[in-house]
């Protein structure tokens, strides 16, 4: 299975040097995630975990340090010039925030045209088609190719953006929470819109988020990220039915439920504090200054990855299997 | 019953900006007793902000305002009240939190010296009465290690710090009424149970009443004692949390909460929303703001405005046609 995967990413490095000197911001460290083709997989984690870089490495936004990204099985690192932009394509980004993602200046069609230049289509008709074409796919009328970005509403800007980055025929998109910018009413629209793709052109997508809710809903499978690494993933069933690590359990307990005679009978797990620095990460386990569970040892060594059931790992010393 | 506080009626909020005029509140009343908590819930344009701020006069430059209808707050009106009165009253007895802490608060400026400013302002302290005040302050909002935080500046603090700071500054003059515009919006979701437990904590030691708005259903379920629903600078439903969440009449909360994703939806099942768009409140809306996107709607919807009516057994008010006709059916039978 793990074979098939259309993308790989294998010990994955990105750090930043940190405005304090001689520091190294440890945003991504040491992460290993892999999508099969048309699957959608949820990242979960708090601001600042480091999900956002990891996304952005992937595509080449940041220069990971060291790791590995495999598309097709092939090591991006080992390609150079033509043949690398071209693998390149087949992962688009779609990112958080529509308003600013458009440039105001650039009619739709302006915006969608120039990524299918880039790809060779010169010829103004069948440019025209194809961003007709591509409009439709993601449900929007024709006639917006020729209105401005600023004249669109933020759910039919966040359509504009996954058609541009449909024009290039990817095979993975990277989604940096795509629908946290819009109203709960036209979140659904959008969501929606991400089956569809995934159904019908087989895309895969990673979706990078903070809603639990949505995720829960939405990937089959998810990764859940705290502080630079990954500490439990598993399916999206498994994780939300049996999460292991306390940091999972502690997140999926504070979503708040919308049923008032549930909610206020809700005990959620407390989680102390915000998350620390990643300049200076906690030694052996990461989440130990926050964790309700911590022990000494906690302190001392990194715990590894243990696999609960099939397919779920958990880095927690306090994991067990199940059955 | 207890008194309102807080007595709302048919206000209405004009917005002329350079290029346009907008109606972002369009007869709107709600009343907010003393320690009680009313959510009020809508999608981002809606007008809630603009309802909660405007009668306060706090509003962006470059936008004159137009209040009109009545806002009683503690046997005084505000509409039409002067800066100078205003100003006695907003930070003192009605303070205020906002969306996005990193924003609001001054990046120049010490935390300790703004939240010991508060008051000097409103209280009458000396320097170091405000400064003592404002250290009690940041260890009452949780703050750890507070002495060397209030010698730190925002852009050393992270979001969830910052909000408390902000919640420090908004009791400091211990008011009667605090607006908490997205109070945990732009927090992550473990930061967010810590703020709004934080909050009900304050509130019930002050005694205060508090306003919520959110967009976020379970932060009104779990925080809120009614819930006002708006849609398009109108207020749609109104009532107990634990009726209109449970059982919503509106259509636009019927569609609201539904839309709200639950751990029994099974995993890849389409999400369920609204179609369509909200309106921009630019003209007049003449029948009900939601006919265009509602799935009931009749033709009466789109050419006249709805009644707010209280729903007979319940103590929900809900302007609808289609629950009111019901209602005066039900009634005849």
């Amino acid at each position: 299975m793990t074979n098939n995967a259309v993308l790989k990413v294998e010990n994955l490095v990105t750090h930043f040097k940190s405005v304090e000197r001689g520091k190294v911001v440890r945003a991504v460290d040491d992460v290993s995630i892999e999508l099969m083709p048309g699957e959608i997989v949820g990242l979960i984690g708090e601001s600042g975990c480091g999900k956002s870089t990891l996304g952005r490495s992937i595509v080449g936004l940041e220069k990971p340090n060291s790791g590995k990204i495999l598309l097709d099985g092939v090591d991006l690192s080992s390609l150079k010039g033509k043949s690398l932009r071209t693998s390149r394509r087949s992962i688009q980004y779609v990112f958080q925030d529509p308003y600013s993602s458009l440039n105001d200046r650039q009619t739709i069609g302006e915006s969608i045209g120039e990524a299918l230049l880039i790809i060779g289509i010169r010829d103004k008709k069948q440019r025209s088609k194809r961003i007709h074409e591509l409009l439709d796919r993601v449900g929007l009328p024709k006639h917006l190719s020729d209105r401005y970005g600023r004249e669109l509403s933020g759910g039919q800007r966040q359509r504009v953006a996954v058609a541009r980055s449909l024009a290039v025929n990817p095979r993975v998109l990277i989604c940096d929470e795509p629908v946290s910018a819009l109203d709960l009413s036209v979140r659904a629209q959008v969501m929606n819109l991400f089956f569809d793709l995934q159904k019908d052109l087989g895309v895969a997508c990673l979706f990078i988020a903070h809603d639990l809710a949505l995720v829960r809903q939405a990937a089959t499978r998810t990764y859940v990220m705290y502080l630079g690494s990954i500490v439990e993933a598993g399916s999206s069933q498994d994780i939300n039915q049996n999460p292991g690590h306390p940091y999972a359990q502690a997140l999926l307990s504070a979503i708040p439920n919308p049923d008032p005679r549930i909610e206020r009978n809700r005990k959620a797990i407390p989680i102390i504090g915000d998350i620390p620095s990643p300049t200076d990460p906690p030694s052996g386990c990461r989440f130990r200054t926050r964790c309700p569970i911590v022990v000494d040892q906690c302190a001392e060594t990194t715990p590894e990855s243990i696999t609960v059931s099939d397919g779920h790992y958990v880095a927690c010393r306090f994991a067990e299997r199940n059955g | 019953m207890k008194t309102a506080l807080l007595k709302v009626n048919n206000l209405k909020v004009n917005l002329y900006t350079e290029h346009a005029a907008v109606r972002p509140v369009d007869g709107v009343s709600y009343s907010v007793a003393q320690s009680e908590t009313v959510a009020i819930v809508g999608e981002s344009g809606c007008g809630k902000t603009v309802m909660n701020f405007a009668p306060l006069g706090l509003m962006p430059t470059g936008v004159s305002i137009d209040v009109k209808g009545s806002i009683r707050f503690d046997g005084q009106e505000l509409v039409g009240m002067s800066e100078h009165g205003l100003r006695l009253i907003r930070g003192k007895l009605i303070s205020t939190i906002f969306q996005d802490p990193m924003s609001a608060l001054n990046p120049s400026r010490l935390i300790g010296r703004q939240i010991a400013e508060v008051s000097e302002l409103h209280l009458g302290h000396t320097t170091k009465q405000a400064e003592a005040w404002a250290l009690d302050l940041v260890k009452l909002v949780g703050i750890s290690d507070p002495e060397y935080r209030m010698k730190q500046y925002p852009h050393e603090l992270s979001g969830g710090l910052c909000q408390r700071v902000m919640i420090a500054i908004a009791i400091a003059a211990e008011p009667k009424l605090l607006i908490a515009d997205e109070p945990s919006t732009a927090l992550d979701v473990t930061v967010q149970a810590q703020i709004l437990k934080l909050l009900k904590d304050i509130q019930m030691r002050l005694n205060m009443a508090m306003v919520i708005i959110t967009h976020d259903i379970g932060v009104v379920a779990g925080n809120a004692d009614h819930v006002a629903v708006m849609y398009a600078g109108r207020i749609a439903e109104y009532g107990p949390v634990e009726e209109v969440l449970v059982n919503p009449k509106h259509p636009y909360t019927k569609g609201l909460i539904s839309a709200i994703p639950r751990s029994e939806d099974p995993i890849g099942s389409p999400f369920r929303g609204l179609s369509g768009m909200p309106p921009y409140l630019e003209g007049p809306i003449r029948g009900c703001g939601f006919s265009p996107r509602c799935t009931a709607a009749i033709d009466r919807c789109s050419t006249s405005r709805p009644s707010f009516t209280q729903i007979t057994n319940t103590n929900v008010l809900a302007a609808c046609h289609i629950v009111n006709q019901s209602e005066s059916q039900g009634a005849m039978n």
